[in-house]
């Protein structure tokens, strides 16, 4: 049953590692990192709210290209093959989560990797906690506005900005929104807007599996 | 065995094209459904092997490992060929250790599917560098080796060559359903095909042909390794309607009462029959 569907993960992984298309999202997030960290990042929690806030559309972005990745002829035949829509849209899910995860550690692992200023461990967790959910947001948004939902690329980054504009600016929004103020109070981890933040991708994964079953 | 019972399929803006279908595919009983274009057997096949779900109406029995070949031309356009099956067999459910060897049946691996299919291309290319007829054996191949209790294709004759269109007939598994839309008149002549007819959202069965003098559709085809010029060859063959030459060999179509006719006059020209088959 999971075999098959680690198994659609890694075809999808395969499909967009050579596609290439992944580049533009991360270089663009390793821009925002340079610049941020190019200068001193301050005392704790320094840039963290800005890469938090930079990283939930670039990781919508990245799930976007996951999620289109894939040739629409091709698409019936892996459904039919994996056993079904729903091994197709977790797995391209799980591509999606784990790549937000891994941009969602960069900026919290710099400060520790190059210490210039004392980052307490509980403020760390704090940070990690809400970049993971910014990710995760990102990750949520950016199957919203992929195949099968939105067929076209110039739809997809509209509605895309649409949601991002309108939901990151919220502080008192969850998942984002009280993901970057329990970094600015220096709160406890920002647990439940990223627990908000996966079940939203895993809603939006069960979303297009259900419209998809049925084209 | 799988069952289809009242299935119905309409779409938005096009109305309904299945109209309520009913269908059992058993093994060993290859289903043939015939019929023109956008009649809805693409929809019909799509529905059976469990891309799409029908809008009304009942699909039981489906195995859990399907082999699927759609009409549009499926292969990820980036992927090497042989990455592209490695995935394809693991999305089956293929156990990595049997290395490409369907378990539990005596089915063929998919590079001995691709063998056996003529396929030409390079296995190490993206797919997108192949030949329309070669992704068409690379869609087979995947279909085929996976140890699918069910296989679905989609006018698989379609893009192949009679050589290639020939060596399919054989590799079509006796032990799992098996249901094909077809034009081409090969799905008929499958043993044990049963021949349905799908007009106006409904299947109805289709008579069988009259027997008695072979029509004009059929064809002797005949493969000739002959020395010197082929050109030479096809002026002493009588009839011959179509042609292919290929390294070392020539193939000739022509009607099946030219089929003696053919040989005797290939024989005497001094060349040697490699094969010769019906189409």
């Amino acid at each position: 049953m999971t075999s098959r569907t680690l198994a659609v993960a890694r075809y999808v992984a395969a499909d967009v590692l050579r596609s290439q298309r992944w580049l533009l999202p991360v270089l663009a997030y390793g821009a925002v990192l340079g610049v941020l960290y190019g200068g001193d990042p301050g005392p704790a929690p320094g840039v963290w709210p800005a890469t938090a806030f930079a990283l939930y559309p670039l990781a919508a972005w990245l799930a976007l290209v996951v999620a289109n990745a894939e040739a629409p002829e091709q698409r019936p035949v892996t459904a039919v093959s994996a056993g079904g829509y729903g091994r197709v849209a977790a797995g391209t899910a799980l591509v999606a989560l784990a790549g937000g995860l891994v941009m969602a550690q960069l900026p919290v692992l710099v400060p520790l990797v190059v210490p210039r200023h004392p980052y307490p461990a509980a403020l760390v967790l704090t940070g990690l906690v809400a970049h993971l959910a910014a990710a995760a947001a990102g990750t949520a948004v950016g199957l919203v506005c992929a195949r099968p939902f939105v067929r076209r690329i110039g739809w997809s980054f509209c509605l895309g900005v649409a949601i991002v504009t309108v939901t990151a600016v919220q502080p008192w929004l969850p998942p984002v929104g009280t993901a970057v103020g329990a970094i600015v109070d220096g709160g406890p981890p920002p647990v439940a807007s990223a627990l908000l933040a996966v079940v939203l991708a895993g809603a939006a994964a069960a979303a297009g599996w259900a419209v998809e079953r049925r084209r | 065995m799988v069952r289809l019972a009242g299935v119905r399929k309409s779409y938005p803006g096009v109305g309904e094209v299945l109209a309520g279908v009913d269908l059992e595919v058993r093994p060993g009983r290859p289903v043939v459904v015939v019929g023109g274009n956008g009649s809805g057997k693409s929809t019909l096949l799509r529905i059976a092997a469990g891309a799409t779900a029908p809008t009304a109406g009942t699909v039981t029995g489906r195995p859990a490992v399907v082999g699927f070949l759609p009409g549009r031309v499926p292969a990820s356009p980036r992927m090497p060929v042989r990455a592209y099956l490695r995935h394809l067999a693991a999305l089956h459910g293929v156990p990595r250790s049997a290395a490409g060897r369907a378990p539990s049946t005596m089915r063929p691996s998919a590079a001995e599917i691709l063998d056996a299919l003529g396929f030409s291309g390079d296995a190490d290319a993206p797919v997108a560098q192949l030949s329309s007829g070669n992704v068409q054996k690379v869609g087979l191949a995947q279909a085929l080796s996976c140890g699918a209790g069910l296989v679905v294709l989609d006018e698989p004759w379609a893009a192949l060559d009679a050589r290639a269109a020939a060596a399919l007939d054989g590799l079509l598994p006796s032990d799992a359903a098996v249901l094909v839309a077809d034009h081409t008149g090969r799905g008929p002549a499958l043993p044990g095909a049963h021949v349905l007819r799908l007009a106006g959202g409904r299947l109805t069965q289709e008579e069988p042909a009259p027997d008695g003098p072979p029509d004009e559709a059929a064809f002797t085809v005949v493969e000739l390794r002959c020395t010197g010029d082929p050109a030479a060859a096809l002026r002493v063959l009588p009839a011959v309607r179509e042609w292919w030459s290929g390294p070392g060999s020539l193939t000739v179509q022509v009607p099946v009462t030219c089929g003696d006719a053919v040989l005797v006059a290939a024989l005497r020209h001094g060349c040697s029959v490699l094969g010769v088959w019906r189409e």
